[in-house]
């Protein structure tokens, strides 16, 4: 929802200036960091003046003005499940790290920024990784950004990456070195592995049709 | 007249031995006109200012308290403009222009003209020339490493001075509004930085442009206030994939943050961002067109191993073009913080 007469209104109400403020967004930046074995991102979420009712109805359950620690959280878990984060086609798992709210004067003022760290497991795969993140959490309203760290480890590489115009859809890929694929992986398959456990598997299936007796017998 | 090689020899020597403690003498001139200025600004202060304007150099929370927002929502420490006489005003700014080119004195000027006219234009208190605060971390020192703070609405300058090197970074630069007529002079505090981007974009070929421009929005920085340290993974045009002259525009470009510093600090900082420019890419996102002496709408960012640059107009009540927000970094070096020799 664009409500311009109701930023209109805000403002007005707030009396204060519309230039310095963030308005009719609420922005979600999230930063994604690639490990191996490992996902762990941080998203800040700041409301704009003219969404921060909007925003805090969703937060201040009670409505008591207060946030509270259970709401803090509850809040952040909501967010999390309109979250989805994916490694080789496999959803992960999203672990909640940590949570950091600012007043509600702050956001008031379209500048406080809620923060949420959260982390997942990765299972093991092959060479080429595939990272599918999204967002959809408020999408009426949201400004998304994504983007990842370059990792600290030399063993990751990323080699590419690609959004949605709103960027609430990211795809990155990266390729770990150093890494065995284990034979659940399609990684493994494509290899000289998976070829050979192949031509073992289709070799051991002709062999057991060609020990069946044959359907008319005895 | 001889020329023989020994003649020659004998002459370069010369000269070398003429201009080199001249060229040492000027390179020192830098730090320790800048000592100068800053003991000369502290002189003017009372007991209490003082008190107020100095910070211990290890002091991390001081050293993050900047922002782009108003200082009277995000507070800041040291002393306010509006805090000093007119003496005092003086002597901070004379400090402040000491770490600086006179462009990037100017513009720092004409960053806080335009909030003197949002100021009036808004009767808002939380907008002024009078709401820029100044703050020294250390002390000031042509050895031993010591920061300058200056900055307010739309304005962050960090310049760490450790003996000869001077560090801008991170430094955040803004306008709002990003273009104004005073004294019957158009001003756009970040006009070059809109121009010179527009016309790399321009310099390049349709490959090129599909590399560069990122096919989604950018609603405002990535890495602004309270980022430090993160790097992202670059996008858009490597610049190995430019021919030397657009290579030469991308680093004119990078020029209008590097260049704010003075001269010599400037200069050493170009020399290294020169030497990455291969490794450095440029992106853009949003409209590729503009309005000849008007400001872009557009976000872009450059990026190389030593650099960071984002520039992102705001959608925030009105034409982006008008409010812009712009940071330089160096991840591997913000506040100077890369270990010497």
């Amino acid at each position: 929802m664009k409500a311009g007469p109701v930023i209109a209104a805000i403002l007005l109400l707030a009396g204060t200036p519309a230039g310095a403020h963030r308005l009719d967004e609420y922005l979600q930046a999230t930063l994604i960091s690639v490990e191996k074995g490992r996902v762990s991102a941080q998203i800040r979420l700041i409301p704009g003046v003219a969404v921060f009712p909007m925003v805090l109805a969703n937060i201040d359950a009670d409505g008591d003005g207060i946030i509270s620690e259970t709401e803090q959280r509850d809040y952040a878990e909501r967010v999390l499940r309109d979250l989805s984060l994916m490694v080789d086609g496999n959803l992960l798992q999203l672990r909640l790290a940590s949570i950091e709210f600012p007043t509600i004067e702050q956001m008031k003022e379209g500048l406080g920024e809620i923060r949420i760290e959260f982390d997942a497991n990765v299972p093991r795969g092959g060479a080429n990784r595939r990272l599918i993140f999204e967002n959809h959490h408020r999408r009426r309203i949201a400004a998304y950004l994504v983007n990842c760290l370059v990792p600290h480890d030399p063993d990751i590489r990323i080699s590419g990456q690609r959004r949605d115009d709103l960027q609430s859809f990211y795809q990155l890929d990266y390729v770990q070195r150093g890494v065995h694929a284990g034979p659940l992986s399609l990684a493994w398959w494509s290899g000289p592995h998976g070829l050979l456990a192949a031509a073992t598997l289709l070799l051991c299936g002709r062999l057991a049709l060609m020990r069946r007796p044959p359907a008319n017998a005895g | 007249m001889s020329t023989s090689p020994e003649r020659i020899a004998r002459n370069v020597c010369a000269l070398i031995f003429v201009f080199l403690p001249v060229y040492a003498a000027a390179a020192q001139t830098a730090t320790s006109r800048i000592v100068v200025a800053a003991n000369s600004f502290l002189s003017t202060l009372d007991q209490n200012q003082r008190q107020s304007v100095l910070f211990r150099y290890d002091d991390e929370k001081q050293r993050v308290r900047w922002s782009n927002l108003p200082t009277t929502i995000v507070r800041r420490a040291g002393l306010s403009m509006g805090e000093l006489n007119g003496a005092q005003r003086s002597a901070a700014l004379a400090l402040v222009s000491s770490t600086l080119s006179p462009r990037g004195f100017e513009k720092v000027q004409q960053i806080m003209e335009g909030d003197q006219l949002l100021k009036s234009g808004e009767g808002n208190n939380m907008f002024g020339k009078n709401l820029y605060y100044i703050s020294i971390l250390g002390t000031p020192s042509e050895k031993d490493p010591w920061m300058l703070q200056f900055g307010g609405h739309h304005l962050a300058l960090n310049i760490t001075i450790a003996g000869e090197r001077g560090v801008l970074t991170p430094s955040l630069t803004g306008a709002q509004p990003a273009l104004y007529t005073i004294n019957g002079k158009t001003v756009r505090p970040l006009g070059q930085e809109s121009d010179k981007a527009v016309a790399l974009l321009n310099a390049l070929d349709d490959t090129q442009r599909k590399q560069a421009i990122l096919s989604y929005r950018l609603a405002d920085l990535v890495l602004g206030p309270g980022q430090d340290g993160k790097t992202i993974q670059p996008e858009g045009l490597q610049a190995s994939a430019m021919n030397e002259r657009q290579r030469g525009m991308l680093l004119d470009l990078i020029s209008e943050w590097a260049n704010i510093a003075q001269e010599s600090a400037a200069a050493a900082r170009m020399a290294e961002l020169k030497a990455d420019i291969n490794e450095t890419w440029f992106a853009w996102s949003g409209p590729a067109t503009v309005t000849p002496g008007k400001n872009i709408a557009a976000y872009y960012r450059i990026q190389g191993p030593h650099l960071v640059i984002e520039y992102a107009p705001q959608r925030l009540g009105g034409d982006p073009a008008m409010h812009v927000h712009s940071m330089y970094r160096d991840p591997t070096n913000d506040y100077g913080r890369k270990p010497t020799k």
